[in-house]
């Protein structure tokens, strides 16, 4: 492909509408071509930016209660007598959100916005807190080391409950889970060398992007690398609160 | 519909609806500008919806069909308010070929980095100085997720308008941080 078909679908490329066929060329064109990577990336950015701006703001919650209550003001107590359904149409709901979304976010948002869902949903709980126990660095693989659990914001409003060992896309992760406020956070530690796994982010990272940020399902998504490992945070806050969070990462050692 | 199979589908009617609640009244805010509005119109799409919802079928996108109630109410606040007086839509080639032919390396380059907080000021400015078609358009777009082919069945307008109501919006919305960029180096 050139330059000039290339740049034609720039629009289409980012927003997901190209044909798999034409997808795959612009992604081959911008790997051996510099500047019209860089006007993707350019025209990237005006889409985040303008994004930022466009989604800011959580919904309300007294205006969603308002709604709730006047449309159907017994939902409530029936709902109590039928939690085990709720909860089943939820997990459903979940699945298909995460399905829909899957193809319009960055790779690694998508895979580990399950490990996250899971905390929530209280599916997942901490393994550990404090040193990683042996018969779990025996199943590193040599693809993680026990320094990856040791990352924890220094943000004092994160309060970390423990840590397990997971796997995304077959990937052997840190998994940190924790809290800001009152609001579930997790954070995933991997190492930088598998970074391969997730080509989408990797290249974002690679580009000069201190932070790739992106959104997947209901939860925001914030990855950078610090010293040999990546290092993410997945929740349900403002990504500006993510993105601090994430800024504010230390290792325990440093 | 027996009690229990409206006690179902008020459930997954509510879990549906939930995961998307901010994008709508994001939405809502922006196409309205006015708080009450806002409110009234999110209330009346979610009455409408949870009415029609036993009509909803699942292969279609349930985040589209509720873009698209909601919109009617905007749109008949807007008449009601005499805001706009109708719709309106550029006449656009239909096929996307032609929308690919736009010059996107022909505009000017944007350096982020000397962007100050007047920027979101120009954006809002901008947002509101779209026409109604743009912005319903940017806006399914950008805070929907929602398709090309969605947003065409949620407006009611052919795929070309779709996509070159897009490109003007955000032809406007990139003239507007080129100008907040102006002002930050004044």
């Amino acid at each position: 492909m050139k330059c000039a078909e290339a740049r034609n679908f720039v629009r289409l490329y980012l927003d997901s509408e190209l044909d798999a066929k034409n997808s795959f060329e612009v992604e081959q064109h911008l790997e051996s071509c510099a500047e019209c990577a860089g006007l993707f990336e350019a025209e990237k950015k005006f889409d985040d930016r303008l994004g930022r701006f466009l989604r800011h703001g959580q919904a309300t919650r007294a205006l969603w209660e308002k709604i709730e209550t006047q449309i159907a003001p017994s939902r409530s107590h029936r709902v109590k007598a039928l939690w085990p359904l709720a909860l089943a149409a939820t997990l459903v709901i979940a699945a298909s959100v995460i399905f829909l979304t899957r193809s319009r976010t960055l790779d690694l948002a998508n895979a580990v916005e399950e490990c996250h869902s899971a905390y929530v949903h209280q599916i997942t709980a901490p393994e550990f807190s404090g040193p990683v126990p042996e018969k779990i660095a025996q199943q590193f693989g040599g693809r993680l080391d026990a320094g990856a659990f040791a990352y924890r914001p220094s943000e004092p409003a994160f309060t970390s409950s423990g840590a397990r060992l997971c796997h995304v896309e077959g990937v052997p992760v840190a998994l940190i889970l924790g809290r800001c406020a009152e609001t579930p956070v997790s954070m995933i530690v991997f190492r930088k060398s598998e970074l391969d796994h997730f080509p989408q982010t990797k290249r974002k990272l690679e580009s000069g992007d201190p932070i790739a940020c992106s959104r997947s399902g209901r939860y925001q998504f914030a990855a950078r690398f610090i010293d040999d490992h990546v290092v993410c945070v997945v929740g349900d806050e403002p990504r500006p609160v993510l993105e601090d969070l994430l800024r504010a990462v230390r290792h325990a050692d440093g | 519909m027996n009690e229990q199979n409206q006690h179902l589908a008020g459930v997954r009617f509510w879990g549906l609806l939930r995961p998307i609640e901010s994008d709508l009244e994001n939405y809502s805010r922006r196409m309205v500008f006015d708080r009450r509005d806002c409110e009234d119109a999110l209330q009346n799409a979610v009455l409408r919806a949870f009415r029609a919802f036993d009509r909803y079928h699942d292969s279609a996108s349930f985040r589209a069909w509720m873009f698209k109630i909601l919109t009617n109410e905007i749109f008949a606040i807007n008449r009601k308010r005499g805001r706009v007086a109708e719709f309106e839509v550029a006449v656009e080639p239909e096929e996307m070929e032609e929308f690919a032919g736009i010059d996107f390396a022909a505009e000017t380059p944007i350096s982020w980095e000397t962007l100050a907080d007047a920027l979101d000021e120009e954006l809002l400015a901008a947002l509101q100085k779209l026409n109604n078609a743009e912005r319903a358009v940017l806006l399914m777009r950008a805070i929907g997720d929602l398709r090309y082919r969605e947003i065409s069945e949620c407006l009611a307008i052919p795929l070309g308008s779709v996509m070159g109501n897009l490109s003007r919006a955000r032809q406007k919305m990139r003239d507007a941080i080129l100008r907040a960029r102006k002002q930050s180096w004044l």
